[in-house]
């Protein structure tokens, strides 16, 4: 069973973080699929009480890993010796434990090849924590997964510019991997602490967990999703705590509107003079259409008659 | 050393625009087209003109505003739409085939044949209007591939120039990626358009690109449907000084800041 690390408390500033939000975002990693949490000692150290009873003595020179085993918190000191990866020096791995770091140019390498050389080191435990300064960080690390890798390193949101814990999870889901991915409906609850805890805004349109990436405006999208959301929808908004959103503006179909004025409790009747005038001024506006907007446009367009 | 050539096709105006709580104006639509080519992007896929007459005079002024880009114009397998794009003057007429059997028989109900006799019907509008003949993969990450290949070989018999596959809900990984497009055996150039639902649209392309793609669709910010596009900076980042796309970093930089204003106007206003 590959481990998956996250370690967004190495890189978020807790001091003023409340400890049940601490400890309860900890839960809610190992829920999603998380086998060990990484943090320096002052962070744990605030949450402890909520997760031990037994006193711990802290070595404040490194970072800990939290894991649960067999129902029970523990922790334990992290001996991973951090290594930029050197092609040359890969049997130099032998009987180590190593966290590779860096790796943002991989994939324009033959990968697959370095990570076959990887996975024959004889290295004791093999860590891989990319860098994302080249924007592939995610497909990297699940990439190491799926060819049997035994332990990647990441962070939740795109902070510390590591890998993304939520992307390789649900890419991990995706590609048949299920056993390694807890349930992710808890991402939301996730995103939710984390922008409580760190006063950040998790942008709308992130991947997996982004408050919008279940909006859907176009008409094409929307006929699609109405008969079938798979059609468009590489997984449901429930899974990933999240719900779907139909908004009008100028790449509104039919459909849309219907759902719409069904939605609002409004008549149907003047559909396509409705259409038209709403995708009109969308175009003419250059913006997306309200709820407020159409009950107005509505009773405008029935008023004429 | 000479540094092998690949092309930037920029689906912002399209692609990006459907992106809920973003829509242009025309005159934004005509500053960012402008600012595309002076890039030097190579083509711009503008819009749907089959959308209406605000979309086909957009169309139209974007083409009278691109000194070097070719404007493409998408649509769907439909005649009409077709006419529309012939009529206001684009360049290269895309047509997006459905390839998985989730969009052809629950979406829009028709059997593989019935897709394959009506790539013919378009094709031979296209090209009796002289335009250059561009045929999409829709959902081919999904699709059974003896269909993908059936078309593929429809679209070379009809004379398309490009194939372009579509990971239309971004579910590949960097290999899968690779693996599809090892697999796709054609004279006509290769084109990918890669969704981030996944987060993984950069790296697909960085594949996509090394295993032979030649036209690499982006947005700029990496706007899009769901979690968006190729995001165009991003995906030049992650290739820097591998391959000469004809968009420099620095250039793209500068005009896309000059263009965010437009591009996230209504998150602004919020």
């Amino acid at each position: 069973m590959a481990a998956i690390i996250d370690r967004t408390l190495t890189s978020i500033d807790t001091e003023n973080s409340d400890p049940i939000d601490l400890a309860y975002f900890c839960k809610l990693l190992f829920i999603c699929g998380v086998t060990k949490i990484e943090a320096p000692p002052q962070v744990f150290s605030k949450m402890k009480d909520l997760l031990l009873t037994d006193p711990i003595s802290w070595d404040q020179s490194k970072t800990y890993f939290l894991k649960v085993v067999n129902g029970i918190f523990e922790f334990e000191p992290n001996e991973l010796i951090e290594k930029n990866l050197d092609f040359s020096k890969i049997q130099v791995l032998r009987l180590k434990k190593i966290r590779l770091i860096g790796l943002e140019d991989l994939l324009i390498q033959d990968y697959e090849t370095i990570f076959h050389d990887l996975l024959n080191s004889g290295a004791h435990y093999l860590d891989l924590c990319p860098g994302n300064h080249k924007h592939c960080a995610s497909a990297i690390a699940l990439e190491w997964l799926l060819m049997g890798g035994q332990s990647i390193s990441c962070s939740f949101g795109s902070c510390n510019n590591d890998a993304n814990l939520e992307e390789i999870l649900m890419a991990l889901k995706i590609n048949g991997k299920s056993n390694l991915v807890g349930d992710l409906s808890v991402l939301r609850e996730i995103k939710d602490v984390y922008e409580r805890m760190t006063g950040k805004t998790i942008p709308e349109k992130k991947a997996v967990i982004g408050e919008g990436i279940f909006k859907v405006e176009s008409g094409i999208h929307v006929d699609g999703i109405l008969k079938n959301p798979l059609i468009y929808e590489p997984f449901s908004p429930e899974s990933v705590g999240n719900i779907r959103e139909i908004v009008l503006g100028k790449h509104s179909g039919q459909r849309s509107v219907i759902y719409k004025l069904r939605e609002l409790s409004l008549s149907e009747s003047c559909i396509n003079e409705i259409l038209f005038k709403l995708k009109e001024h969308c175009s003419k506006a250059g913006k997306s259409f309200s709820d407020l907007d159409l009950l107005t446009l509505v009773s405008e367009v029935h008023n004429d008659y | 050393m000479t540094i092998e050539k690949k092309y930037i096709v920029d689906t912002t105006l399209r692609d990006g625009e459907q992106s809920p709580g973003i829509a242009f104006t025309l005159k934004e639509k005509v500053s960012i087209a402008k600012a595309l080519d002076i890039m030097g992007v190579s083509r711009i896929e503008a819009g749907v003109p089959a959308m209406g007459k605000e979309e086909c005079q957009a169309f139209e002024k974007i083409k009278l505003t691109c000194k070097k880009a070719d404007v493409v114009a998408w649509n769907r397998m439909n005649l009409n739409d077709i006419q529309a794009s012939i009529d206001c003057g684009a360049d290269i007429i895309h047509v997006c085939v459905p390839a998985s059997s989730l969009l052809i028989e629950e979406k829009l109900h028709m059997s593989n044949d019935a897709v394959l006799e009506m790539i013919e019907s378009c094709a031979e509008r296209i090209h009796r209007y002289n335009k250059e003949f561009s045929i999409g993969l829709e959902d081919a990450s999904r699709a059974d591939w003896t269909f993908v290949e059936e078309i593929i070989k429809k679209a070379s018999t009809l004379n398309a120039t490009t194939i372009r596959f579509a990971d239309t809900v971004g579910i590949l990984s960097p290999r899968t990626c690779s693996h599809y497009i090892n697999q796709i055996n054609t004279e006509m150039d290769l084109e990918i358009h890669m969704h981030n639902d996944l987060g993984m649209a950069v790296a697909n392309s960085v594949q996509g690109t090394i295993s032979g793609a030649k036209y690499i669709d982006c947005t700029l910010f990496g706007i899009g449907e769901r979690a968006g596009n190729c995001n165009l900076e991003h995906f030049l980042e992650a290739l820097e000084g591998q391959y000469d796309f004809g968009v420099s970093l620095e250039d793209l930089r500068k005009h896309q800041s000059k263009l965010e204003h437009i591009i996230f106007k209504n998150k602004m206003c919020s």
